[in-house]
C-alpha cells in the first residue's frame, strides 16, 4: 500500500519537475536571429558547364577589372589517364572532353584571408557575410594570397590591391541582381542564392543533388558548392 | 563523394612572397637573436660598462632591422601604401601584432644603441646633437633594455608565427617553426655581433664574454637542429599532404639549399672548423671569422628553404 503512493507521489514530482524544467531548454531567440542572416551560396553544375568562358567576360565588365582579367577562371579536366585511350572517342591524343571546374574565390564561412589580414581589408561583410574588399584599407602584403588554399585571390594590376571574387557584391548585388557571372550564364550552370532561406531555390537544389566542396578537409568551410560530373561517357 | 573535384590552376601567379621576405625574415631574426644574446650576457654577468659585445650587438640590430623594413616595404606592390598597416589594425592577424611589436622595437633598439655607442658618438663631432638626448633618457636605460629583451625575443618568434599562419603549406604551418626562429636567429645574431664586436670594436678573442658565447652557440646549435629534425619527422609520419612535402627535403633545388647550405654550411662548417682542424687552425683568427660566417649563410639559407620550399609545396 504504502509503496502504492511513494510511486505515485515520484511519478507527480516527475511530472511537475519536467513541466518546469523543460521551458528552460528551449529557447527560440537564437534560432530566429540566425535565420535572419542570409547565407549566400553559389552552385556550379560541372554537368551544365560548357566551358563558354562567358561568366569570365560578364565577370570582367560588371566588376570594372583590367584588360582580360577576371575574379573567375574555368579549369578543363580530363579523366584520361596519359598514354592510354580516351574513354570517350578512344584515341590516345585528344582534347574531346569537356569537363570544366569554376576557380574562384570559395566564400569561406571561416576565410584564412580574413583573418591573416593586418589591415582589415579583406572583411566578411556585417549584411551579407560575403567575404570582400575594402580597397582603401589594403596595403598590399599579399598575406591574403599567401594564406588563401585555393588560390583564389590576385593583386589587381590598377589598383595595386588584392581582390576576390565577393559575389558582385559591390556591383551586381547592390543593385539587388544576381551576379554577373550567374545572369550571364546561358547553360544555367550556376545558381545563386540563400541557402538559410529553406525556400530559396539554392536550398532546394542542395536538398536533392549531391554537392561537394573543395578542400572542405581543411575547415574553411566553403560556400562555394560544385556538382560534379560523376559518371562518363556510357 | 571523397576527392571528387578539385581544381589546381590559381588567379595569382607564382609564390606569394618571394626572395624578400626571406630576406627580411633572416634580418628581423639577426636583430632580435643579436639583441637578446647581448641583453642576457649584460644582465647575467650583471654589466654596467658598455662592452664591445653589446656595442656590436646594438649596431647591428639597428642596422639589421632597418633593412628588413626595406624589404618588406619594398616588397608591397605599391610601397606607397605602407602607412594604411600602421593605421588600420586586426588583432587576429600575425602580421598585425608582429607591426605592434615592430613599432616598439625599432625606437627602442634605436635608443639602446644610442647609450651603448655612447663613447663612439662623443668621438664623432657630426652626431653631437644625440648628446643631450642621451642624457635626457638616461634613467630609462634599465627599464628600456628589459622590455627590449622581451620585445627582440618576440621579434624572433613573430617571424616563425607569422608564416606558420598559412595552413595550405605543411613544411610552413607547423608550431615549431617560432621556436626554430627563435633558436637560429639566436646563433645567427650572436655569430654575427661576434664578428663585429672583434672586428671593429676591437674585442680580444678570447675574453670572457666570448667564452660564454664560444659554451652557449652549441647548445643553442643542438636545439636548431633538434627543431628541424622534429619537422622533418612530423612530415614523414604525417597525413598524405604533410608526406608529399617531405619530397622538398630530397628533391629539387632547395633540397640542395637546405642539405648544402644549411646541414652542411650552417651546421657542419662550424663544428668542422672547431674540432676536426688542428688547435692552431681552429684559434685562429681564419676559422673565428669563417665559423661566423657559416653561422649566418646557414641561417639564411634556412629562411630561404622554409620561404620557397614551403610555398612550392601546397596541399
Amino acid at each position: 500500500m504504502s509503496e502504492n503512493i511513494e510511486r505515485r507521489r515520484f511519478l507527480k514530482c516527475l511530472g511537475a519537475g519536467s513541466l518546469m524544467l523543460a521551458p528552460l531548454g528551449c529557447s527560440v531567440k537564437e534560432q530566429t536571429a540566425q535565420d535572419a542572416a542570409p547565407h549566400y551560396v553559389m552552385v556550379f553544375d560541372q554537368n551544365k558547364c560548357v566551358g563558354c568562358g562567358g561568366c569570365k567576360e560578364a565577370c570582367n565588365k560588371a566588376n570594372n577589372l583590367p584588360e582580360g582579367r577576371s575574379r573567375v577562371v574555368l579549369e578543363q579536366q580530363s579523366s584520361a589517364v596519359a598514354g592510354q585511350a580516351c574513354p570517350h572517342c578512344g584515341k590516345t591524343d585528344c582534347d574531346c572532353q569537356r569537363k570544366y571546374v569554376r576557380v574562384s574565390c570559395q566564400q569561406c564561412q571561416n576565410a584564412p584571408c580574413v583573418s591573416v589580414c593586418p589591415t582589415g581589408a579583406a572583411h566578411r561583410d556585417p549584411k551579407t557575410g560575403i567575404v570582400t574588399m575594402d580597397a582603401s584599407k589594403c596595403a598590399g602584403c599579399k598575406y591574403c594570397i599567401a594564406a588563401c588554399p585555393y588560390n583564389a585571390r590576385y593583386i589587381n594590376s590598377e589598383t595595386d590591391v588584392a581582390d576576390n571574387c565577393d559575389f558582385c557584391l559591390q556591383s551586381k548585388l547592390a543593385k539587388g541582381e544576381l551576379p554577373a557571372c550567374v545572369q550571364e550564364c546561358r547553360y544555367d550552370a550556376l545558381v545563386f542564392g540563400d541557402a538559410n532561406d529553406p525556400n530559396s531555390y539554392v536550398s532546394r537544389l542542395l536538398a536533392v543533388k549531391d554537392s561537394v566542396r573543395v578542400k572542405a578537409h581543411l575547415g574553411t568551410e566553403p560556400s562555394l558548392r560544385y556538382i560534379p560530373i560523376v559518371k562518363l561517357g556510357v | 563523394m571523397d576527392g571528387t573535384l578539385e581544381f589546381t590552376m590559381g588567379l595569382s601567379e607564382g609564390v606569394a612572397w618571394p626572395w624578400p621576405i626571406a630576406v627580411y625574415l633572416f634580418f628581423a631574426g639577426i636583430s632580435g637573436g643579436a639583441l637578446s644574446v647581448a641583453l642576457f650576457i649584460r644582465f647575467y654577468k650583471q654589466q654596467s660598462a658598455n662592452t664591445p659585445f653589446l656595442k656590436a650587438s646594438a649596431l647591428i640590430a639597428f642596422v639589421t632591422i632597418a633593412l628588413g623594413m626595406l624589404c618588406l616595404v619594398l616588397d608591397l606592390t605599391n610601397p606607397l601604401f605602407f602607412w594604411r598597416i600602421l593605421v588600420y589594425y586586426n588583432l587576429n592577424s600575425v602580421m598585425s601584432v608582429g607591426v605592434i611589436a615592430l613599432s616598439a622595437y625599432i625606437p627602442l633598439v634605436a635608443l639602446i644603441a644610442l647609450f651603448a655607442l655612447e663613447e663612439e658618438i662623443r668621438r664623432l663631432p657630426m652626431l653631437a646633437p644625440l648628446l643631450p638626448l642621451i642624457d635626457k633618457l638616461r634613467p630609462w636605460r634599465r627599464s628600456g633594455e628589459a622590455l627590449v629583451l622581451v620585445l627582440a625575443l618576440a621579434v624572433c618568434a613573430y617571424t616563425g608565427f607569422l608564416i606558420s599562419a598559412l595552413i595550405r603549406f605543411p613544411i610552413i604551418n607547423t608550431s615549431v617553426l617560432p621556436a626554430l626562429f627563435v633558436a637560429s636567429g639566436l646563433s645567427a645574431g650572436a655569430a654575427a655581433a661576434k664578428m663585429l664586436a672583434v672586428g671593429l670594436f676591437k674585442e680580444d678573442r678570447h675574453s670572457s664574454d666570448m667564452q660564454i658565447l664560444h659554451g652557449a652557440e652549441w647548445p643553442i646549435m643542438f636545439a636548431e637542429a633538434l627543431f628541424l629534425f622534429m619537422i622533418i619527422m612530423s612530415l614523414v609520419t604525417g597525413n598524405a599532404g604533410a608526406q608529399s612535402a617531405f619530397e622538398a627535403f630530397h628533391t629539387g633545388s632547395w633540397s640542395m639549399v637546405f642539405w648544402l647550405g644549411v646541414v652542411g654550411v650552417g651546421f657542419g662548417g662550424p663544428l668542422l672548423l672547431n674540432f676536426a682542424t688542428g688547435e692552431r687552425f681552429s684559434h685562429s683568427s681564419q676559422a673565428f671569422y669563417l665559423s661566423g660566417l657559416c653561422a649566418v649563410s646557414g641561417m639564411m639559407c634556412l629562411r630561404m628553404f622554409i620561404l620557397y620550399a614551403g610555398q612550392n609545396f601546397a596541399i
